[in-house]
C-alpha cells in the first residue's frame, strides 16, 4: 500500500507578514516535492484535506471564550488534513501518512486562551482523539521531534495512561516554551507515560540516533501501541533560525525510517529554504521505502556532524537514567503520588508568547482506583489588553469509571448553575462523546 | 471557410464550413500505414465542395505522433541528466539505455548550488561519440529556473560531437516536475525529425492542389498553432482527437454550461468534461502510454464498454467483456452485444431485427429471461457502467489536491446540464443515460463529424506563466522556456502589467485576433522575508489567450 501524503501549505494564510508562521514557508518545499515529481510516485498517493468539525476540536480543547474566536478555515484544514490520513490509513489505503500541513499545532494545551509558539489547536490530539472514538484505537504513542517542547501534548495527555508521549528537544533553559524536563513524566494516573529527553545545544545526527536506538525504540517495544504518531518538527535543523541543534536531513529521513509511524504530522521548522525542502523530502521517501541516500544539504558535509565526547557522555547518562525510570514508573509513582489521597491539586501559571497573555490555572486531579478519573481545570486569562477571562472545565477520561463519570458530570451541572465569576463552563465527556459549554447567553452542545 | 480535418484510429472525419455551417462532411476509413493517401481522400471532396473559393485555413488534428509513439517508431537518443540532490534518480525508469549521470546542481531558486564536473563531461562526450548516437537530450533538476548546467552541457556536447541533435529540458516545458520533463523532452526529440518529414510531405500535397491557405495543427490542449510553429514541439500534438471532440460539442452547445462529451465507440466510451463552458485539462499533464509528461491535455476518461462490446452469461450473471468479435451479432457478428440490446428495445434500426431477437434469446438462456428483458438489463449494465465513470470524472476533480483556502473553499459540488453524444452508438443509448442522470441528452446536428467541426473551429491559443524573483532579479517563462534578467518588475501589479504585454506580444506573433480577449488566470505574491524584513518577491503570473472556438459573428462578415 502506499505512504498517504496531505500538503496543505495555505498559500493565503500567515499569523501576520512578517512571522516566521507566514505564506512563504512551504514554498520551496513545494518546490521542491514538485520538482522531484514525488506526488507521481506509485509509492505515494496525495490527499485533499477537509475541514475539520468543531466537534472534533471540542475533543481535544477548552476554547476560551468558543471555537469560532480562537480559529480560523485554516486551521479547520490544517487538523481536517490530519483526519483525512487517519481515515485512509483505518481503511486500509495507506500504509501510513503525512500531514504536511500548516498551521502547526503542538503548543496548544487543553484550555486554549489564544496562540502559544505558533499554535491555535492541535492537530495531532484532535487526530488521536477522533481515531479513538470512531475506531476505538486504545494505545497510542506520540514521538515529537520538534526542537521545542510539546508542551501542549503533554498537557493534553498528562492524564491519560492511555497516551505515551515522548518529546525530544533542545533543552528548556535555552529555548522556548522552557519546559520538558525529566522530572515531568505525567499524573497521577499516567506517571511514566509522559518522557522528556531534553538536548544540549548543538546536538546531532549522532546523538539523536543513540537515544532513539537505546531509549526511544525499547520504550515503544514496551509500551506496544496499536499506532505511533510522529509530531514530525524539523527545527532541530542545523540551519533553523529559532534553534540551536545539529540534525540534518538525512538524519532526519533515517529517524523516521527506524521509527515507522503510522502518521506524521508536520510542527515547526523555519529554516525555510535550507532545511525544508530537503528535510520533507526525506522524511516522505523514508515513509515511503525509498531511497533518500541522495537527499542532502547544499553545505553537508559528514565530517561537521560528530558528537563532542562530553555531549555523548551526556546522552549516554540521560538514555540511561530515563530507562530507568521507565522500567520504575510503577514504583516510582507510589513514591511520587500518595494515593490516599482523593484529590491532587496543581497550580501552575502559563504564557502566551504570540498572543501576550499570561494564564493561571489550578487543577483538580481526581485520582480514583477504578480508573483514569477526571480533571477539573480551573483557568484565568489575563490579555494584552486588560481583559480577563475565567473559565472552568471539566474533562473526563474516556474510560472513566461510573463513579467518576457521574461526580463530574454532577459537578459540571452544579457549575452550571452557579457560575458567578465565570465567564464559560466547560464538559468533556468523552465517554459519552458530548462536549457542553455554557456561559451567559445559555448551555449549547458542541456538534458540527 | 474552413476546413478541419481529424485523422482519427478508425476514421477520419473531414468538414468544409461557412461560418459555423457545414458546407461538405467525409466520413472515410484511416489506414495507418498510409496517412497522406487518407487525408487525400478526406481533402478532395472538400475542396471540390469549395468550388474555388477563398480557404481561410486548414486545421489538421491527427494521430500521427501518438501512432509514432505507440508503435515504439522513434529514433534512440541519447539521455543526459543533471539531477542534484533529492530523489533517487534511478527511481524512475526513463527507458533510455544510453543515460548519463553529471554532477552539479541547481536549487528551487534557480542558484548554482554543486557546479558541472567537466572531467565527467568530457567523458560522457566521448561515451556518446563512440555509440555514434545522433541525438541527445539533456534535462537538469530546476534547469527552468536557470538554464546554465544544461546549456553549458549542450554547447559542450555539440561542440565535441559532430551533427549531434541536441535539445534540453527547458526549452520543451518550465513547469516543475523534472521526470515529467524529461519524459517529455525524450519524446520531443524523438519524434521532431518524423514530424518534419510529415509536413513537408503535406506541404507538397497542397502545394499540388493550388492551396495557399495556411496550415494548422491541433494540439491536445484544444489550441491550434501553424504547423511551422508546431514543429519545434510534436509531441503537444497527440490526443487531438479528444480535444477535437471536446471543441466540436463546445460549438454545438449553448454557452456556458456544464456538459459531458460522451463518445460511445466499439469497445470504448470515451468521456470529456466542460465545466462551466471551458473543458477540464488534466492536472498534471497527459499519460502517453505507460510515460507521464507535462503536455497539455484535456482531461479524458474511458469506460469499457461501447456498441461492440462482446456480451457473455458467468455464473448466470450478465457481464460485458472489454473485447469485440466483430460487429454486433444483428449486424452480422459473432456474439450478443448492446447494440443487439438498442435493437431489441427498439432504441435504433441498426442491423437486422429477427437476429438482435436471437442474440438475446442466446444471452437470456442463462439468465433465465426473455430477449426484452434480455434487453432491458443489457441496457441497465451498460449505463450503469458509464455513468460510474462519469462520477468517478468528477469526484476525481473535486478530489484534486488544492493548496490554498479559497481554492479548498469555492470547489462546489457540480453535476452535468447536459450528456453530449458523439460517435455511432450515441444517439440510441443518450437518452436512456440522460433519463438516469436527470439531464439533457443533446445529439447536435453533425455529431458524427464533431471531430473535424472541433479542429476547423479550435482558436489559437497562448498560455504564458510567468515566475519572477525580484530579488535575483530574474523571469522566466514556464512554456517557452524563456529565462531573462529583470530589474522592473517590483510588485504584483508591475508583474500582471508585464505578462499582459509580453502575452499580446507574443500572441500577434502567432496570429492570434487582435480582438480576443487575453485573460490573466492567476496571479500570485510571496514576500521573501529574511530576517523580519521583506528581501524580495517571488511572483507567479498566469495569462492566456485561452481554448475556444471561432464564435459565430465573427465569421458572419464573410
Amino acid at each position: 500500500m502506499p505512504t498517504g501524503l496531505v500538503f496543505f501549505p495555505a498559500f493565503d494564510w500567515a499569523i501576520t507578514p512578517t512571522h516566521p508562521e507566514r505564506e512563504e514557508r512551504l514554498l520551496y518545499t513545494r518546490d521542491q516535492l514538485f520538482e522531484e515529481g514525488i506526488m507521481d510516485l506509485p509509492e505515494l498517493i496525495e490527499y485533499k484535506p477537509r475541514l475539520a468539525l468543531k466537534k472534533d476540536i471540542a475533543r481535544a480543547h477548552f476554547c476560551v471564550p468558543d471555537i469560532e474566536t480562537q480559529i480560523t478555515d485554516a486551521h479547520l484544514y490544517a487538523a481536517g488534513g490530519a483526519l483525512v490520513l487517519a481515515d485512509a490509513l483505518m481503511n486500509k489505503e495507506i500504509d501510513n501518512g503525512f500531514a504536511l500541513v500548516r498551521p502547526p499545532g503542538h503548543h496548544s494545551m487543553r484550555v486554549v486562551h489564544g496562540n502559544r509558539g505558533f499554535c491555535n489547536i492541535h492537530n495531532e490530539a484532535i487526530m488521536i482523539e477522533y481515531l479513538r472514538k470512531k475506531y476505538g484505537l486504545q494505545r497510542i504513542a506520540i514521538v515529537d521531534t520538534d526542537v521545542h517542547h510539546g508542551d501542549g501534548t503533554q498537557d493534553i495527555y498528562y492524564h491519560d495512561p492511555d497516551v505515551l508521549f515522548i518529546s525530544y528537544h533542545q533543552d528548556g533553559r535555552t529555548l522556548y516554551p522552557g519546559s520538558g524536563f525529566c522530572n515531568e513524566l505525567g499524573g497521577p494516573a499516567a506517571f511514566g507515560m509522559n518522557i522528556n529527553i531534553p538536548l544540549q545545544p548543538y546536538t546531532t545526527d549522532e546523538g539523536i540516533h543513540y537515544l532513539l536506538d537505546n531509549l526511544v525504540l525499547p520504550i515503544l517495544e514496551d509500551f506496544k501501541p496499536d499506532l505511533i504518531i510522529n509530531s514530525a518538527g524539523q527545527d532541530n535543523h542545523y540551519t533553523d533560525p529559532l534553534a540551536n541543534m545539529r540534525f540534518t536531513a538525512r538524519g532526519y529521513a533515517k529517524l523516521n525510517e527506524k521509527l515507522a509511524p503510522d502518521l506524521a504530522v508536520l510542527e515547526g521548522g523555519y529554516a525555510i529554504e535550507s532545511a525544508l525542502p530537503y528535510v520533507n523530502t526525506g522524511i516522505i521517501l523514508a515513509m515511503a521505502g525509498l531511497d533518500y541516500s541522495w537527499v542532502r544539504e547544499p553545505d553537508y558535509k559528514e565530517e561537521n556532524f560528530k558528537e563532542t565526547k562530553e555531549n555523548m557522555d551526556y546522552i549516554k547518562e540521560l538514555a540511561d537514567y530515563l530507562w530507568r525510570v521507565w522500567k520504575e514508573r510503577e514504583q516510582l509513582a507510589e513514591q511520587r503520588y500518595e494515593r490516599k489521597e482523593k484529590f491532587e491539586e496543581v497550580n501552575r501559571h502559563i504564557y502566551y508568547d504570540t498572543d501576550g497573555i499570561r494564564e493561571q490555572q489550578h487543577e483538580t486531579i481526581r485520582i480514583c482506583d477504578q480508573c483514569p478519573g477526571y480533571q477539573i481545570i480551573r483557568s484565568r486569562g489575563m490579555y494584552s489588553t486588560g481583559k480577563v477571562r475565567v473559565i472552568e472545565a471539566v474533562a473526563i477520561h474516556h474510560r472513566a469509571c461510573k463513579t467518576c463519570q457521574e461526580e463530574a458530570r454532577g459537578y459540571y451541572e452544579q457549575r452550571k448553575r452557579e457560575r458567578e465569576g465565570l465567564d464559560v463552563v466547560y464538559l468533556q465527556d468523552k465517554p459519552g462523546d458530548r462536549y457542553y459549554q455554557c456561559s451567559a447567553d445559555g448551555e449549547i452542545e458542541i456538534l458540527d | 471557410m474552413l476546413i478541419g480535418l481529424d485523422v482519427g484510429g478508425t476514421y477520419t472525419d473531414a468538414v468544409l464550413l461557412d461560418g459555423q455551417q457545414v458546407i461538405k462532411k467525409v466520413k472515410t476509413p484511416t489506414d495507418n500505414e498510409h496517412l497522406l493517401d487518407t487525408l487525400v481522400s478526406a481533402l478532395d471532396p472538400l475542396l471540390d465542395a469549395a468550388q474555388g473559393e477563398s480557404l481561410e485555413r486548414i486545421v489538421l488534428s491527427t494521430t500521427l505522433i501518438t501512432n509514432l509513439i505507440a508503435t515504439n517508431r522513434i529514433e534512440p537518443a541519447a539521455l543526459v541528466i543533471i539531477p542534484g540532490p533529492g530523489l533517487n534518480p534511478y527511481t524512475y525508469d526513463y527507458h533510455v539505455p544510453d543515460t548519463f549521470l553529471l554532477s552539479g546542481a541547481i536549487d528551487y531558486r534557480g542558484r548554482e548550488i554543486e557546479p558541472l564536473d567537466q572531467q565527467e563531461l568530457k567523458k560522457c562526450a566521448e561515451e556518446i561519440n563512440k555509440k555514434g548516437l545522433k541525438k541527445a537530450a539533456v534535462v537538469g533538476k530546476f534547469s527552468q529556473r536557470n538554464k546554465k548546467h544544461e546549456e553549458t552541457v549542450a554547447t559542450y556536447l555539440k561542440e565535441h560531437i559532430p551533427d549531434l541533435c541536441v535539445l534540453m529540458g527547458h526549452q520543451v516545458t518550465g513547469r516543475l516536475n523534472f521526470p515529467r520533463r524529461i519524459h517529455t523532452t525524450l519524446l520531443t526529440l524523438a519524434t521532431q525529425e518524423n514530424y518534419n518529414s510529415f509536413y513537408s510531405e503535406i506541404l507538397k500535397l497542397l502545394k499540388k492542389r493550388g492551396i495557399t491557405a495556411p496550415l494548422y495543427i491541433l494540439k491536445a490542449d484544444g489550441g491550434t498553432l501553424s504547423f511551422e510553429l508546431s514543429a519545434a514541439k510534436p509531441v503537444e500534438t497527440i490526443f487531438s482527437g479528444p480535444a477535437a471532440s471536446t471543441l466540436g460539442v463546445l460549438a454545438l452547445t449553448p454557452e456556458g454550461e456544464t456538459s459531458v462529451v460522451v463518445d460511445i465507440g466499439g469497445t470504448t466510451t470515451d468521456l470529456a468534461l466542460i465545466l462551466s463552458g471551458r473543458p477540464l485539462f488534466a492536472s498534471r499533464g497527459a499519460r502517453v502510454g505507460d510515460r507521464l509528461t507535462q503536455v497539455r491535455a484535456f482531461a479524458t476518461s474511458s469506460a469499457a464498454v461501447g456498441g461492440d462490446s462482446c456480451l457473455e452469461v458467468e455464473n448466470g450473471a450478465l457481464k460485458i467483456m472489454p473485447y469485440r468479435k466483430g460487429p454486433a451479432y444483428c449486424l452480422g457478428g459473432a456474439c450478443p452485444t448492446p447494440t443487439d440490446a438498442m435493437r431489441v428495445a427498439g432504441l435504433t434500426e441498426l442491423g437486422d431485427q429477427q437476429k438482435a431477437i436471437r442474440a438475446m434469446e442466446m444471452l437470456g438462456e442463462g439468465l433465465k429471461l426473455n430477449p426484452q428483458e434480455t434487453a432491458e438489463l443489457v441496457l441497465d449494465k451498460t449505463t450503469e457502467k458509464i455513468i460510474a465513470e462519469i462520477e468517478k470524472m468528477f469526484l476525481s476533480w473535486e478530489q484534486e489536491p488544492a493548496y490554498r483556502i479559497w481554492e479548498l473553499r469555492q470547489k462546489k459540488k457540480v453535476r452535468p446540464n447536459n450528456l453530449v453524444g458523439i460517435g455511432a452508438a450515441s444517439p440510441a443509448l443518450l437518452p436512456l443515460l440522460g433519463k438516469k442522470m436527470g439531464c439533457n441528452a443533446l445529439i447536435p446536428p453533425n455529431a458524427e463529424v464533431a471531430n473535424a467541426i472541433g479542429a476547423a473551429l479550435a482558436k489559437v491559443n497562448l498560455r504564458l506563466t510567468f515566475h519572477f524573483d525580484t530579488e535575483r532579479q530574474f523571469f522566466f517563462i514556464e512554456e517557452n522556456g524563456i529565462q531573462e534578467k529583470n530589474r522592473e518588475v517590483k510588485t504584483l501589479a508591475d508583474a500582471e502589467s508585464f505578462a499582459m504585454s509580453r502575452l499580446i506580444e507574443e500572441g500577434k506573433k502567432l496570429g492570434i485576433d487582435v480582438n480576443d480577449q487575453p485573460e490573466l488566470v492567476y496571479s500570485e505574491v510571496f514576500n521573501m522575508v529574511r530576517g523580519w524584513r521583506t528581501g524580495g518577491r517571488l511572483i507567479d503570473v498566469c495569462v492566456q489567450f485561452p481554448t475556444g472556438i471561432l464564435k459565430q459573428q465573427e465569421e458572419g462578415d464573410h
